[in-house]
C-alpha cells in the first residue's frame, strides 16, 4: 500500500472501509495458527493443548485450574489464592528431607492448632491454656522446619532456567506458569505432575502470614483497593463475585491445612485442569509424556458450577469509602457471562466508549472538559465465567469531583443509547481486536494463557478465532441495543472514594 | 548497509549435556537426574544496520511470523537535562510531542487516525532516554510511519495539550502520598542522590506551573535531531524496502547540532541515617535501606549480578518471607545503571508490629553475606539459573534488536550481554565474597520507614537518631 496522508474525514472513512477488507493477512495468520493447535485429553479428563512454535528453543507452560474465589463459601474466602501459594511448597518428594517423619509432625501441628482455635473461640478463653498451646505450636513448627528444604520447588525450576515462574488467582481461575528451555519438557512434566499428585501443604501457617501481608499491601493500605472490595460486596449481593480474591482477614486467620486439603481434592483434580504448552516442542512428544506423567493422577468428577445466581437488581446501589485520598469513581452495570451472545457487542461498546485516546470518554472527560486524568470502560469485571459487571473507572483531575465525572459519563451513555456509533468507530474496534490478538499471539506465555482461557471460559480454543469473525459481523444496531438493555440506572452500582479532611 | 550474523558458538554454554541416560517411558521423580537433549540452536536473525545521510542510525530485523511491524526511535535526552526550577519540563515535552499535534494535523486528528488504523504511537522522556514507538499492522504501517515522521520532525506542542499535561502532573502531585511504597521509593531516591539532584528531585506545583511552551520548544530543539537518534525496527517487511521507506519518511528530518551535555555526575557521601515518614492511616510499614550502587560498565558487574541473586532470593526472600512470614514483597538488590550509578537497596513491606524486627534481619543478612563465602549450592543455583535462562534473551527477534539499539544508544559494546555471560560462568564463591565486601556497606546504610509509629514493635530510635521527613505537598501559589 502506498504511503498515504489523510487530512479530511472522508479519507478517515476510507481508512475504516479498508480496515474491513484489508485484514486478509491477519485472517490467514489466524487460520494457520488455528490449524496448528493440537489437543489431547487424558483418560482422567485432563486436557493438553499444544501450539508448536519453533522460532526459539524455549517453551511456555500454562496450567489453568477452573477454580477461583467464586467457588469459595463463607469461612474459606481466599482459599483458592492460598492454594496458589501452597503449590510452591513442594510435595512428598520436593521440599522435604524426610517426608515420613515430617508428615507426623505436620499432623501434630494441625491437632494443636485445632485445640488452640477451640480454646481461643470460647467465650472466656483460659489464658494459661492458650499460652501453653501457643508454645507447643511454635515448638512443633520449629521441629517441622528441620525437615524442610526451603523453597526447593523454586530452586529446582529456576536452576533449570525457568524464566517466568509464577501463578495467579482470579475470581474464575487459579493459574500456574512456567517458561523453560524447551529441552526441559520432561522435567516440567515430572515437576508439575508431582505438584498435583503429591502436594504437601507444609509451612502452611507461615504462608498464611505472608498472605495476610499481601492483603495489607494490596488492599488495606490502598484506598482504591478498599474501594474495589466494598464495591464488589455491594454490586453482588448473592453471587460470590461478592468477595475479593484475597479473602477476608478473619478467614485468612482461621483457614486450616485440612480446609485446604479438602478444597484441593474437590477442585484441583485432572478433570478441572487444562494445560497449554506453546513453543519449541513436538505435540506428539508432549502428549506421550502427558500420558506417562499425568495419567497417574486419579480421575475425579468435574465439580459442580457455582449454584448461586445474582438476582435482578431492584434499584441503584451506592457505596463510599472514606480515606485520606483524592476522589475516585467506579460505576458497574450487570452484564452476562463471556459465552452470552451479547458479549462481543458489550466488548465493542467498552472499546468505543472507553479504550484509547480517541474513545468517547477520554475525548470528553480528559481532553475537552478536563475534569479527569483518566476515564475508561471495560466488561468482564471481576471475572467473566459468570454474569459480571461492565465497569467505568474515572480519576478526577486535581480540584474536580467524582460527581462531575459521573455526570459526564452519563451524558456519553445517554448519547450512545440514542445515536448509533459511526462506521469509523465500529471499524476501529474490529481492527484493534485483530491487532490485540496478534500482539498476544507473538509471545509464547501470553498465547498459552489465551488458549487455556478460550478453551475453558469460551468453550473451546477455536473460539479465540471465532471471536474475530463475530466482531466483524457486529453492527451499530447491536451496540445500540446492548447499551439500552444493560446500561440502565436500576442495574448499576456506584462506588467512590470520599476524601477525608 | 552492513550485516551482522549472530554467533551461534557463543550460546554453547546453555546446552547442558546428558549426565545419565533414562528410560524413555518410565516416570521420573523431579529429583532424578534428567537427560536433556541438545537444545535446538538459536537462529540469530540477520540484523541490518544502516545510516541515513542525516545521521539517523537504523537497526532492522525481519520477522515474518505475524503481519505486524514495531519501530522505535531513541533520542539522547532525559529529565536529567532539565533545569531544577522546571522539573517536569522533559516529561511534558515527551508526552505532548505525541499529543500536541503537528503542522499538518491536530492532536485529536492523530488520535483518531491511529485508533482507526489500530496503530499506536507512544512517546516519552525518562531520566536518561527519550523515545518514540510505533506498533502497527503491516498493512497500515506506512500511514503510521508517516504520522510518526510528522510528530518527530514538526511537532507544534499545542498550548491546550500542554495544559492537559500540566493537569495530569498536578493531579499526580495531589495524589502522590496515597501509597506507602510509592512514597518510600520517591523519598529514598532523595536520600541517595540528594533532593536537588537530577536523579532525586521530583515535580512540584511551582515547577509544573513554570513550564512554558517556549521552554518545551527549546528543549525539543536542543535534542531532537536525527544525528542524535537511533532507530530499531522489527516485523513483517523486507529490510531493503524498509530502509527506503524510513529514508523517505525520516530522511527529510534535518540534521542539527544537538546538545552534547554529559550526563550529570553523582556525588555521594557515605553515611548512616535513620529516616521516618509518618503515615498514621496504614497498618504496614514500607521499609527501604541502602546506599549508592554502581555502573554496568564496572568489571565487577558480573560477580555483582550473581551476588544480587543470592542476596535477594537465597537470603532475603527465603529468610524474611518464607521462614518468618513477615512480608509478601521483599528484596535486596545492587542496582547498576548504564550512565549513572544505580541504588543498592533492600526493602520490604511488613505489618507495623514487625517493622524494626524486619530491619534488623535485613541488616544481619547484609553482614552475613560479607562475613563468609556463600554456599556451593547457592552459587551453583544462581549461576545455573542465569546461564540456563540466558536463552530467553533470544526468545523474540524484537528483543534482540531492542538490545542492540540500547547498547548503541548508551555506548556499550554490541556484545555486552555475551561478555557478561562469559564472566558469569567464571564467578567463584571468593568473587562473591570479594564484591560483597567491596560494595556493600551495612554500617553506612540509609534507612527509611514509612508507616504508623504508634504500632511499631520497637521505637525506630533503637536504630539511631531519627530524622523526620516532611512530605507535606507544598500548596499551589
Amino acid at each position: 500500500m502506498a504511503h498515504r496522508k489523510f487530512c479530511c474525514p472522508g479519507a478517515l472513512l476510507l481508512a475504516a472501509v479498508l480496515a474491513l477488507f484489508c485484514s486478509s493477512a491477519s485472517s490467514q495468520t489466524f487460520e494457520a495458527v488455528r490449524k496448528q493447535v493440537q489437543t489431547h485429553v487424558l483418560p482422567n479428563g485432563m486436557k493438553f493443548i499444544v501450539l508448536e512454535r519453533h522460532g526459539a528453543p524455549v517453551a511456555s507452560f500454562h496450567v489453568y485450574a477452573d477454580v477461583g474465589s467464586a467457588n469459595e463459601s463463607y469461612g474459606i474466602t481466599g482459599i483458592s489464592h492460598i492454594l496458589e501459594h501452597m503449590a510452591f511448597k513442594g510435595s512428598k518428594v520436593v521440599g522435604t528431607k524426610d517426608y515420613a517423619a515430617e508428615s507426623k509432625i505436620l499432623e501434630q501441628i494441625d491437632s494443636v492448632y485445632a485445640s488452640l482455635r477451640n480454646e481461643e473461640s470460647k467465650p472466656e478463653p483460659d489464658p494459661a491454656k492458650v499460652a501453653e498451646l501457643r508454645k507447643q505450636f511454635a515448638g512443633l513448627e520449629k521441629q517441622a522446619k528441620e525437615y524442610v528444604v526451603n523453597n526447593e520447588y523454586f530452586d529446582l525450576m529456576m536452576r533449570e532456567g525457568d524464566n517466568g515462574i509464577n501463578a495467579y488467582t482470579s475470581s474464575d481461575a487459579t493459574q500456574y506458569i512456567n517458561s523453560l528451555p524447551s529441552n526441559r519438557l520432561e522435567f516440567w512434566m515430572a515437576m508439575t505432575s508431582d505438584r498435583f499428585l503429591n502436594p504437601v501443604f507444609r509451612e502452611f501457617y507461615k504462608e498464611r502470614d505472608v498472605i495476610m501481608e499481601e492483603r495489607r499491601m494490596g488492599l488495606e493500605t490502598q484506598p482504591t483497593g478498599k474501594l474495589v472490595e466494598d464495591f464488589l460486596a455491594v454490586a453482588f449481593k448473592a453471587h460470590p463475585y461478592h468477595h475479593e480474591v484475597i479473602g477476608h482477614m478473619s478467614d485468612l486467620q482461621s483457614i486450616t491445612r485440612r480446609d485446604v486439603e479438602t478444597y484441593f481434592a474437590k477442585f484441583y483434580g485432572p478433570s478441572n485442569l487444562t494445560v497449554a504448552i506453546v513453543g519449541d516442542v513436538r505435540a506428539d512428544e508432549v502428549f506421550r509424556l502427558a500420558e506417562t506423567y499425568f495419567s497417574r493422577i486419579p480421575g475425579s468428577p468435574k465439580p459442580e458450577p457455582v449454584r448461586t445466581q445474582e438476582p435482578e437488581q431492584w434499584g441503584e446501589r451506592r457505596v463510599a469509602v472514606s480515606a485520606k485520598a483524592q476522589p475516585y469513581l467506579v460505576m458497574g452495570y450487570h452484564v452476562p457471562d463471556a459465552r452470552h451472545k451479547d458479549s462481543r457487542a458489550l466488548d465493542g461498546l467498552a472499546n468505543i466508549l472507553g479504550q484509547g485516546r480517541s474513545s468517547r470518554l477520554f475525548s470528553s472527560l480528559v481532553k475537552d472538559k478536563k475534569i479527569a486524568i483518566s476515564a475508561s470502560a471495560s466488561s468482564g469485571f471481576p471475572g467473566d465465567k459468570y454474569p459480571n459487571l461492565f465497569v467505568f473507572f474515572a480519576v478526577a483531575a486535581a480540584g474536580k469531583t467524582s460527581a462531575e465525572c459521573q455526570s459526564a459519563i452519563e451524558d456519553e451513555i445517554e448519547r450512545i443509547k440514542k445515536e448509533s456509533v459511526s462506521p469509523d468507530e465500529l471499524a476501529k474496534f474490529q481492527r484493534r481486536s485483530i491487532k490485540n490478538l496478534l500482539d498476544q499471539m507473538a509471545n509464547n506465555a501470553s498465547m498459552a494463557a489465551l488458549l487455556t482461557y478460550s478453551d475453558v471460559i469460551l468453550g473451546g480454543y477455536g473460539k479465540l478465532f471465532d471471536q474475530i469473525d463475530q466482531i466483524k459481523a457486529l453492527t451499530a444496531d447491536d451496540l445500540k441495543r446492548v447499551a439500552n438493555q444493560y446500561l440502565v440506572k436500576n442495574n448499576r452500582t456506584i462506588g467512590e472514594i470520599i476524601p477525608e479532611e | 548497509m552492513k550485516t551482522h550474523k549472530g554467533t551461534k558458538a557463543a550460546l554453547v554454554g546453555i546446552l547442558i549435556l546428558a549426565l545419565t541416560a533414562g528410560t524413555a517411558y518410565a516416570q521420573k521423580s523431579p529429583k532424578d537426574k534428567f537427560t536433556f537433549g541438545l537444545l535446538n540452536p538459536i537462529v540469530m536473525p540477520e540484523v541490518e544496520e544502516a545510516e541515513l545521510p542525516n545521521g539517523l542510525k537504523l537497526f532492522l530485523v525481519e520477522d515474518h511470523e505475524f503481519p505486524t511491524i514495531n519501530l522505535w526511535i531513541l533520542v539522547r535526552a532525559g529529565t536529567a537535562f532539565e533545569p531544577s526550577s522546571k522539573v517536569g519540563l522533559a516529561s511534558i515535552t515527551g508526552s505532548v510531542l505525541r499529543t500536541g499535534g503537528t503542522k499538518s494535523k491536530s492532536g485529536d486528528q492523530i488520535d483518531k487516525e491511529l485508533d482507526t488504523l489500530a496503530a499506536s504511537i507512544a512517546s516519552g522522556i525518562s531520566t536518561n532516554l527519550a523515545y518514540l514507538s510505533v506498533s502497527a499492522l503491516q498493512e497500515s504501517f506506512d500511514q503510521a510511519l508517516g504520522i510518526l515522521s510528522d510528530i518527530v520532525r514538526e511537532p507544534v506542542f499545542a498550548e491546550d495539550r500542554i495544559e492537559l499535561a500540566r493537569i495530569q502532573h498536578r493531579t499526580s502531585i495531589s495524589r502522590r502520598n496515597e501509597d506507602i511504597s510509592g512514597i518510600a521509593s520517591r523519598e529514598f531516591a532523595k536520600l541517595i542522590y540528594g533532593k536537588d539532584s537530577p536523579y532525586g528531585r521530583h515535580t512540584e506545583y511551582r515547577s509544573i506551573d513554570a513550564v512554558t511552551r517556549q521552554d518545551i520548544l527549546d528543549f525539543y530543539s536542543r535534542y531532537f535531531h536525527p544525528n542524535n537518534a537511533w532507530v530499531a525496527v522489527c516485523g513483517d517487511f523486507k529490510s531493503k524496502e524498509m530502509v527506503e521507506k524510513i529514508a523517505a519518511a525520516l530522511g527529510k528530518w534535518e540534521r542539527g547540532t544537538p546538545s552534547a551535555d554529559p550526563w550529570p555526575k553523582v556525588d555521594y557521601q557515605e553515611k548512616y541515617t535513620v529516616n521516618f515518614i509518618d503515615k498514621p492511616d496504614v497498618n504496614q510499614s514500607s521499609i527501604m535501606l541502602g546506599h549508592i550502587g554502581g555502573m554496568m560498565s564496572n568489571p565487577d558487574y558480573p560477580a555483582l549480578t550473581i551476588m544480587n541473586q543470592i542476596l535477594s532470593f537465597e537470603r532475603m526472600f527465603k529468610r524474611i518471607r518464607t521462614d518468618e512470614g513477615l512480608a509478601y514483597s521483599v528484596w535486596g538488590s545492587y542496582g547498576a545503571g548504564y550512565v549513572y550509578p544505580g541504588v543498592f537497596s533492600c526493602g520490604a513491606q511488613t505489618k507495623s508490629q514487625s517493622t524494626v524486627y524486619a530491619i534488623e534481619i535485613m541488616l544481619k543478612e547484609l553482614k552475613r553475606i560479607m562475613e563468609q563465602e556463600v554456599g556451593d549450592d547457592e552459587l551453583a543455583r544462581a549461576k545455573d539459573g542465569y546461564l540456563n535462562s540466558y536463552v530467553f534473551n533470544f526468545e523474540t527477534k524484537s528483543q534482540i534488536v531492542d538490545r542492540m539499539v540500547s547498547y548503541a544508544y548508551y555506548g556499550y559494546p554490541i556484545d555486552f550481554m555475551e561478555q557478561i555471560k562469559s564472566k558469569v560462568e567464571k564467578v567463584t564463591r571468593a568473587d562473591v565474597l570479594r564484591v560483597a565486601r567491596m560494595y556493600l556497606k551495612p554500617d553506612k546504610v540509609q534507612i527509611l520507614v514509612v508507616g504508623k509509629k504508634e504500632d511499631f514493635d520497637k521505637p525506630l530510635s533503637t536504630l539511631g537518631d531519627v530524622n523526620i521527613m516532611d512530605i507535606t505537598i507544598p500548596p499551589r501559589q
